[in-house]
């Protein structure tokens, strides 16, 4: 056997031990179905909307919001603008004077944890939240977090359940996967106490939280993957409200989904290396021991698996070309009806170990979609499935390359 | 954080690792057993046309030239001991016991074509032809093409592959009989003496005139190093 092969079997080993790890726990505390009770108190909530450039979701982000089923007087909605140089400013004015729960501030650009710091002093409820300019949350969201932090009063952050925004082309659709698959994950690290982070989507802080630990960092454009860091690294608990949903809009584009992903994975190298005291740590529980470690291990899996099916293709092509470059003929592969015969397929122990670790996903999943009550078809698994494991290592390696060479990610207008 | 639950899962990983190897080297085994059955069968088959070619000292001729029934056994044979080596490995004990089988198999189809040809007033070419597989042949790859893409164009042609290397009695006859010198790839076609080296498609048909009399619609058996 070539010697390559058997760090794929490693690399499987540890995606099978992951997969494992995350459906014992998962099953170790199955999440409660949705239930129609309110909460015992209402609790003043500030969502901070930051934005640069949102001309076009603007006003339906902040409409989503003031339609949520929660007390007007206890909702206050601080849309702060980063120095959009689109018609943001006159949307995010009018949306204030039009409703008094908005409040409209405009800044000069220095990137959206500015924005948030910025509004973060000028409100005033017991919960703090942040909703990115390009997401739109259900109707009972708010409800459902605030039932979620009376029940566990121990929560510092919540973080919602994500779906997809109207997905339509097949890299949204893929994405729409992907996010289910999220929910399946976030649970199950919910269980374990071991969120990693607290999107820009709905995640909801107590208030303490910043005057225990501070506000938000510039953290390699992270902030919301730092600062998950930063609590786990206090001992602060992230929990997660899989009732509540919001919807967000992905790139729709290879380009654009790129830099985006590119972004988050060279964030979770570069804040692995400023918090590399939590890896391997039981102190910091399973973020710890499992998480982080097992994070960085698949990253790293997912880049060699990729380098040797690059390095076994390539080179058969080769061998082929120089064959053929050599005998002066070409022979077409032979395909008769015997080739249908059970015979040839390929049943090896690496092809039992893929489907069994894909099949897993599938569950995964489909756990996913019945726990956030998600609708999608065969379209979008399949999109996943067929274009996931292509598309992936082309923003790890990204991530990898920028790392090395200390480039900073950019931004896009989306701030996401 | 718990640690049983890590080696409970670490148990579990390693018990769906284990299950898998299992399953493979099961469906494995029954490859195996499906080559032998496949190779009894052939052996059975040539057994009886060289019992029927002792017992009246002739064959139906036309029957013979019209079904080559055994070639396309071969052939198949072939096509799954190449599955299986690729399965398992060269030099796995029961592909290498299976690929001497094939060999001897080869060699009696070989003997027994020669006879029937005399008997038949037929003309085929048989071509013999030796590679490595130990890595030390590098045109025995492009010379393997080059047979294949042969047989393509002439299905009448009988091709006989065999392993330089493999350790058994009768290969060795056979390469001490037709003087080969350990020189690969070589090609034994008819009687003549051997050819060594790699050789194109153009100058192959050199070699071989005969080929412009063989017949379109018999098939042969695969080149394929195994």
């Amino acid at each position: 056997m070539d010697l390559g092969l058997y760090g794929i079997y490693a690399c499987l080993f540890l995606g099978l031990y992951f997969e494992v790890f995350l459906f014992i726990s998962f099953f170790e505390k199955v999440p409660p179905v949705k239930n129609s009770t309110h909460p015992k108190r209402y609790p003043g909530v500030s969502i901070i909307v930051p934005c640069f450039n949102e001309e076009k979701t603007l006003a339906g982000t902040v409409e989503s919001l003031l339609a949520m089923e929660y007390p007007k007087d206890k909702l206050e909605i601080l849309i702060v603008d980063d120095g959009s140089k689109d018609n943001t400013r006159h949307i995010g004015e009018g949306l204030a004077k039009t409703h008094p729960q908005v409040q409209f501030f405009s800044k000069e650009n220095g990137g959206k944890w500015t924005a948030l710091n910025f509004g973060i002093p000028l409100s005033h409820g017991e919960l703090v939240g942040c909703l990115d300019a390009d997401s739109f949350v259900a109707q009972d969201a708010l409800l459902e977090v605030v039932k979620k932090f009376e029940d566990s009063p121990k929560a510092d952050a919540m973080v919602p359940a994500m779906k997809v925004l109207g997905p339509k082309n097949l890299l949204e659709l893929m994405q729409s996967a992907e996010y289910t698959f999220g929910i399946f994950v976030k649970k199950t690290f919910d269980n374990l106490a071991a969120i990693s982070v607290l999107p820009g989507p709905f995640s909801i802080y107590r208030r303490g939280v910043f005057d225990k630990i501070g506000l938000f960092k510039h953290a390699h454009n992270t902030e919301d993957m730092e600062m998950a860091f930063r609590m786990h690294a206090n001992h602060l608990h992230i929990e997660n409200a899989h009732t509540a949903v919001v919807y967000t809009k992905v790139p729709n584009t290879l380009r654009k989904l790129l830099k985006q992903r590119t972004r988050w994975s060279q964030g979770f190298l570069q804040n692995s290396s400023d918090y590399s005291h939590l890896y391997f740590n039981p102190k910091f529980g399973d973020f710890g021991v499992l998480v982080l470690p097992f994070g960085l291990a698949l990253f790293l899996g997912a880049l060699y698996s990729t380098g040797y099916l690059l390095y076994r293709v390539l080179s058969t092509l080769i061998t082929k070309g120089l064959d053929v470059w050599a005998s002066g003929v070409f022979v077409w592969p032979t395909m008769s009806l015997e080739h249908l015969s059970w015979f040839y397929l390929n049943t090896s122990m690496l092809t039992f170990l893929i489907i069994i670790t894909v099949g897993m996903t599938f569950i995964a999943i489909l756990i996913g979609r019945k726990i956030a009550g998600a609708h999608f078809g065969v379209g979008t698994l399949l999109s996943y499935f067929m274009l996931y494991g292509f598309i992936a290592p082309l923003w790890l390696a990204r991530a990898a390359w920028g790392t090395l060479w200390s480039k900073e990610t950019v931004w896009d207008s989306s701030h996401k | 954080m718990a640690l049983q639950k890590y080696i409970l899962v670490f148990i579990i990983t390693a018990a769906i690792f284990a299950t898998a190897f299992y399953v493979a080297t099961r469906l494995d085994s029954r490859r195996l057993a499906d080559i032998r059955a496949t190779q009894e069968s052939v052996s059975i088959d040539i057994l009886s046309s060289e019992t029927q070619f002792a017992l009246l000292g002739n064959l139906d001729c036309k029957t013979i030239s019209e079904n080559p029934i055994l070639s396309t056994e071969l052939n198949s044979l072939a096509s799954r001991l190449s599955v299986a080596e690729e399965n398992l490995g060269a030099t796995n004990a029961e592909v290498i016991r299976l690929k001497k089988q094939y060999s001897l198999l080869q060699i009696k189809d070989y003997i027994l074509m020669q006879q029937v040809s005399q008997k038949c007033n037929l003309k085929p070419v048989f071509v013999l032809y030796f590679y490595s597989n130990q890595g030390n042949c590098s045109e025995c790859g492009p010379a393997g093409d080059v047979l294949t893409y042969l047989r393509t164009q002439y299905p009448g042609l009988r091709v006989y592959s065999f392993d330089y290397n493999l350790d058994l009695s009768a290969v060795r006859t056979l390469i001490s009989l037709r003087g080969l010198q350990g020189q690969l790839p070589a090609l034994v076609i008819n009687d003549r003496p051997p050819v060594y080296g790699f050789k194109t498609f153009e100058e192959i048909q050199t070699l071989i005139p005969e080929l412009k009399t063989l017949s379109t619609t018999t098939a042969a058996t695969s080149t394929k190093q195994r």
